[in-house]
């Protein structure tokens, strides 16, 4: 459908543009739930309780999520698979930590899945290998996203391709310099190291990188 | 630093990618903006989930749920 079909013939200022788009892109981030389902924020609730059937829920729920994350962090079934369990278990001991003022159970869950995973890397010494593995990948495709995204076989979630629309509308050595710090857990300088790219560019990557995909993710922020 | 430069520093902060350096003063920034900064912060983890979900779930394998129930199981009893 084209723009002017969504937008008011009368004004077609940005403002409108922007609140037309957001009518036919997804508003929901987390996966749908099954009517009558309990929200996350009632299953952590629940967890905080000591009810073990909620973590069952919200196991079932984010476990593929979690473990995408592990993964991409990783690169090995077996680590990811033992690392998710103990993830889950850190969800469990410290979902007293939780609060709904400091945002969404999914977003608490994959920082701590996140740090988790980066820890683990490291303390296992596999971040040689994995770097190797990594190296081995840039080389072939530069952007792990772009990757992931032409993978035709793959169903995609609305929100997934909502997300991965605006993450691939970043230029290559943007997405990159993200991808290096948030699922390498590598600093700046790491970063500048491994591409071979003066400090200063891989900062100015990453921050108009982020903000691009901040901004781009206005419509959804308040499902976020 | 103006909240606009701070705004910048709190999406790399949220991602672990401020250096030791800029720390320092992304906290004082912190301090002199307040609410403000805290809600800010907020707002950018949802980045976090944001490219979780980009991700394609990955299968895991079904003893992974069978050995974390047993192990609360365990320790509840305990």
């Amino acid at each position: 459908m084209a723009r002017s079909e969504l937008t008011s013939t009368r004004r077609k200022s940005k403002k409108r543009v922007r609140i037309a788009q957001s009518r036919v892109v997804p508003r929901t981030i987390a996966p749908a739930l099954k009517p009558g389902a309990p929200s996350d924020f009632e299953l952590m609730k629940g967890i905080q309780a000591g009810d073990a059937d909620a973590l069952s829920q919200l196991y079932d729920r984010y476990n593929g999520i979690l473990k995408a994350l592990i993964l991409r962090v990783i690169h090995n079934e077996a680590e990811a698979d033992d690392l998710l369990q103990e993830i889950f278990m850190e969800i469990w001991n410290q979902a007293k930590n939780f609060s709904e003022q400091k945002g969404k159970p999914l977003g608490w869950m994959v920082t701590l899945a996140r740090r988790r995973a980066i820890d683990g890397l490291r303390k296992k010494q596999a971040y040689a290998r994995a770097e190797e593995r990594l190296q081995n990948e840039t080389e072939q495709q530069p952007d792990a996203w772009v990757h992931n995204a032409t993978e035709e076989e793959i169903v995609l979630s609305d929100t997934r391709v909502l997300i991965r629309k605006v993450i691939m509308s970043l230029p290559p050595a943007q997405q990159q310099a993200i991808d290096l710090a948030f699922f390498r857990g590598m600093s700046q300088r790491e970063i500048a190291a491994k591409t071979n790219t003066p400090l200063g560019t891989v900062k100015t990557r990453l921050e108009l990188g982020l903000k691009k995909i901040y901004d781009g993710l206005k419509d959804l922020r308040d499902e976020l | 630093m103006n909240f606009e430069q701070f705004q910048n520093q709190s999406r790399l902060y949220v991602i672990g990618a401020l250096e030791p350096e800029e720390i320092d003063e992304f906290e004082k920034a912190r301090k002199k903006f307040g609410k403000k900064a805290e809600d800010f912060i907020t707002k950018c983890y949802a980045l976090h989930e944001a490219f979780a979900l980009s991700l394609r779930p990955a299968k895991s394998s079904d003893a992974i749920k069978e050995r974390l129930m047993a192990m609360l199981k365990a320790k509840k009893q305990s």
